[in-house]
């Protein structure tokens, strides 16, 4: 079993300030191919023993269309929303044998809720702890298709540093050929939910809502 | 002494009783922590691409009794927020939002339709790009509280309602499957004056 934390801990973004993995002060080591490099090398990709012959492809998150947003109900009345910028990691894809592994890590910092004071107190001791949490992870080995389509991703999400497991349900998931640049890129929608409380956070209970319902935009691009 | 004394706040009580049960409507100013109109669009028929206004002031007049109400919303157009700086900056250009040139959007309604004491749905216009057109707003939860750390009433709830851009002159991407549908998702609340 993998740990739930990506291999090469050492590629976190210092602090949680957030780099991307594309961003100007990435070390070599911390390039997406050399992270599934190491993911492969501990034996993560599923079936990877099995299926030598398959077609596993290896994709590389793009930070841009990638989010991760958050909704809960505030005093039972309207539902609060924010969600996390920097997200980075990578996935293996086997559409033939309908397969796959996903890593991300989550920069806890990253969260922003379009209100200063509320995300302030959101990055403080009380909920994400974010100094000494900066990271969440997901680390999931179970892809399951419906037919051709993928249909869910089930994993691992440490978040404060408790590890609980969660089934992502893709609500579209699709592949495109861009032309400019020239690339192929896999994204969907996917979608959860979780008490946090089960996290450790219980802060503001029972006026802020325990479900956190998780909507998560993500676009990879083959490597 | 004291009995007409009490007499006379029980005759004030129930006088201010009175007024409020027969009165017309109260104010609500809307709390900008709890207020966010968020848009989803698909993004190149594989992701849905989400932004929020993080700016916007306004005010709601309620009718509990009398079932009316009225509300005018202002948003920042440059206020829009993706979580990416290049995406918000192409947004606020004249490809989208135009924001140099209309920096508000804004929303007005004066139709307020009611389930029971709840809010239901809310019409009016919204004036994007310069140009005005009928929206109505689709009440997904509504309820009022007393807001235990501000000690007042509080009304809100999850709206939502999907505008056509090219209807506001907005048609940037369509031909490159940009969708001309967009949902908008509003979180509400405002706090009674």
């Amino acid at each position: 079993m993998l740990a739930p934390r990506l291999p090469g801990t050492a590629c976190d973004p210092p602090g949680g300030s957030g780099l991307a993995w594309g961003g100007p002060a990435r070390r070599p080591e911390c390039s997406p191919r050399r992270i599934l490099l190491r993911i492969v090398a501990a034996g993560g990709i599923a079936g990877t023993g099995a299926a030598t012959f398959a077609a596993p492809q290896n994709f590389a998150i793009d930070p841009a269309p990638t989010h991760v947003h958050w909704a809960l109900k505030h005093f039972g009345t309207s539902t609060s929303r924010g969600r996390f910028d920097t997200i980075n990691g990578a996935i293996t894809l086997d559409r033939e044998a309908r397969t796959g592994s996903a890593s991300f890590t989550i920069a806890t910092a990253s969260i922003s809720t379009g209100f200063a004071p509320f995300d302030g107190l959101l990055r403080g001791p009380y909920l994400l702890a974010t100094t000494e949490y900066p990271s969440a992870y997901f680390v999931s080995q179970r892809f399951t298709f419906d037919g051709d389509k993928l249909a869910s991703v089930t994993g691992d999400l440490t978040l404060r540093g408790v590890s609980q497991r969660l089934t992502l349900r893709a609500l579209r998931f699709a592949c495109r050929t861009d032309t400019e640049p020239a690339r192929e890129v896999c994204g969907g929608d996917f979608e959860t939910e979780f008490d946090r409380s089960a996290f450790g956070i219980t802060h503001s209970l029972p006026f802020v809502a325990d479900k956190v319902r998780v909507l998560i935009q993500i676009e990879a691009v083959r490597l | 002494m004291t009995m007409t004394m009490t007499k006379t706040l029980l005759a004030c009580l129930i006088a201010a009783g009175a007024v409020t049960a027969h009165a017309e409507s109260a104010t609500y100013a809307i709390d900008p922590s709890h207020t966010f109109v968020t848009f989803e669009a698909n993004h190149m028929g594989t992701s849905t691409l989400r932004g929020r206004f993080d700016k916007k002031e306004g005010s709601v007049t309620l009718d509990k009794a009398g079932k009316s109400g009225k509300a005018e919303i202002t948003i920042d157009a440059t206020s829009v927020d993706t979580g990416v700086a290049a995406l918000d900056t192409h947004l606020k250009s004249k490809d989208f939002f135009n924001a140099a040139e209309f920096g508000t959007a804004k929303f007005t309604a004066d139709k307020f339709a009611f389930n029971g004491d709840k809010v239901s749905e809310v019409a009016g216009t919204l004036t994007l790009l310069g140009k005005t057109q009928p929206v109505t707003l689709k009440a997904s939860n509504f309820n009022c509280y007393l807001n235990p750390m501000l000690k007042r009433e509080v009304c809100g709830g999850d709206f939502e309602t999907t505008i056509t851009r090219t209807q506001y002159g907005m048609s940037y991407g369509l031909a490159y499957g940009l969708p001309d549908n967009i949902r908008l998702l509003i979180q509400i609340e405002a706090v009674k004056q």
